[in-house]
């Protein structure tokens, strides 16, 4: 049975807070799936498989059809993320202004790749092809906090807050 | 109903509004190549081999015939060397991932596709995404499209064994490259996707010889999409060829006591 995807052991469901988001919240109404499915992952920092099976029995959507819009959008995660989250822009122009060090750097000091979760579960990286600020390039996201013009010891610094926390 | 004034490769003919111009090509017995279509289906337009090209006064365009619909009077041509220059290129990439296609050797033929321009992908799949629609039609809605980009593939919910699959076989039958293989084996009918096991459905077991054959099906379900006063199969445990036989035991036996 086991698949890629679901290798990680699933948190502790609470359906109370399940019903909140889609019944109290979201009235059951397929047409709000995507806030729904983006309320869960704020929840539960991914989207975990036994949610969607609720989700999809709650407003009667395939479950394939919850799988397939969840692989499509790059802000859905199978994956648990970790507690914080920073994003390297990869895109050209922060690329020409050397972010390709940066995910090395943060790839050797953490031992994470892009996608990658450390092990304590503190820190992913997820790099981004352009977050559309490449006037103050290069840019990184920290907890979807902007940080223009960064640098390597600004990334230290961010590391050193994950860890932190 | 107003109709259509459409020049097809050469040919005056008439079409009804919003069809399309591969529905319009079959009509006149003009060939255009699919990959991704059957009229069973919403078309999705995934191969784009079936581009033609569109004359609308000055302007030509090339679009997909299986999903275009005919709103104006145009022109039409099925089959000109820039045509044939596209689907070429086409047919030489999907090569790279099933080069043992007969079908698409045999289109590679039709268009002097160079079979070994790009390295080979060691793929199976075409993504034209029929089996997926197939299967949200006539199926369980087991398999979809996953991913996007360079990463989208034909897969089951999370890439595990479905259990929505109801042994149909649709995806099977439809599949233009026979990527998708199901195997009944020991009473159960398993589907496989990129050699992984995709679904596995029980088999229904036949009184009469002891053969399995067809997937079980869970009654109370399909009987509940009918109206009241549907009557429930008998012979539901019989397989089709016993079933034929008592029939035929059952008519003769009017005749004769025994047989
Ligand atoms: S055999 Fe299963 S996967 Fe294939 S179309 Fe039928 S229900 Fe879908
Ligand atoms: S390339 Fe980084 S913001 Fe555009
Ligand atoms: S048949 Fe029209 S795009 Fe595939």
């Amino acid at each position: 049975m086991a698949g890629i995807e679901s290798k990680c052991t699933e948190p502790e469901i609470d359906y109370n807070v399940l019903n909140s988001i889609i019944v109290d919240r979201y009235n059951q109404n397929r047409e709000n799936l995507i806030m729904m499915m983006q309320a869960i992952q704020k929840q539960y920092r991914y989207l975990p498989i036994t949610a969607l099976r609720y989700l999809s029995d709650k407003v009667q959507v395939p479950l394939i059809k919850i799988f397939e819009i969840a692989t499509f959008y790059a802000s859905f995660s199978l994956k648990p993320k970790g507690k914080n989250i920073i994003n390297i822009c990869t895109g050209t122009a922060c690329h020409l202004k050397g972010t390709g060090k940066m995910v090395e750097h943060i790839t050797s000091k953490v031992g994470i790749k892009s996608g990658e979760t450390t092990p304590d579960m503190l820190l992913t990286m997820d790099n981004v092809n352009c977050v559309g600020a490449c006037a103050v390039a290069p840019v990184i996201v920290f907890n979807e906090k902007y940080y223009p013009e960064a640098d390597l010891s600004v990334i230290n610094t961010l590391l050193d807050q994950a860890k932190s926390e | 109903m107003k109709t259509l004034k459409i020049k097809i490769d050469g040919k005056e003919v008439t079409a009804k509004p919003d069809q399309t111009i591969l529905e319009l090509a079959t009509e006149n017995g003009i060939y255009i190549p699919t990959l991704c279509h059957s009229p069973a289906l919403e078309p999705a337009a995934m191969c784009r081999l079936c581009m033609v090209e569109l004359y609308e006064g000055r302007r030509k365009k090339f679009v997909t015939a299986c999903n275009f619909p005919l709103r104006r009077d145009v022109e039409i041509k099925t089959d000109t060397p820039d045509i044939r220059q596209g689907r070429k290129l086409i047919i030489e990439l999907l090569m790279a991932r099933c080069a043992d296609s007969p079908l698409l050797q045999g289109l590679a033929k039709e268009y002097g596709a160079n079979v070994q321009r790009f390295s080979d992908l060691k793929d199976d799949c075409v993504m034209c995404g029929l089996c997926a629609r197939v299967c949200e039609k006539v199926g369980g809605k087991t398999l979809t499209l996953s991913g996007r980009g360079v990463e989208i593939h034909v897969n089951t919910a999370f890439s595990e064994a479905s259990e929505f699959c109801i042994g149909c076989g649709s995806c099977v039958q439809i599949c233009p490259v026979n990527s998708i293989v199901m195997e009944d084996v020991a009473g159960e009918r398993i589907l496989k996707i990129h050699g992984r096991e995709a679904a596995r459905v029980k088999l229904v077991h036949c009184e009469m010889c002891n053969k399995h054959f067809g997937p079980v099906i869970d009654l109370t379900k399909v009987m509940s999409k009918f109206d009241k006063g549907a009557i429930p199969p008998s012979n539901a445990n019989i397989c089709p060829d016993c079933a034929r036989i008592k029939l035929a035991k059952r008519i003769a036996g009017r005749y004769y006591d025994t047989i």
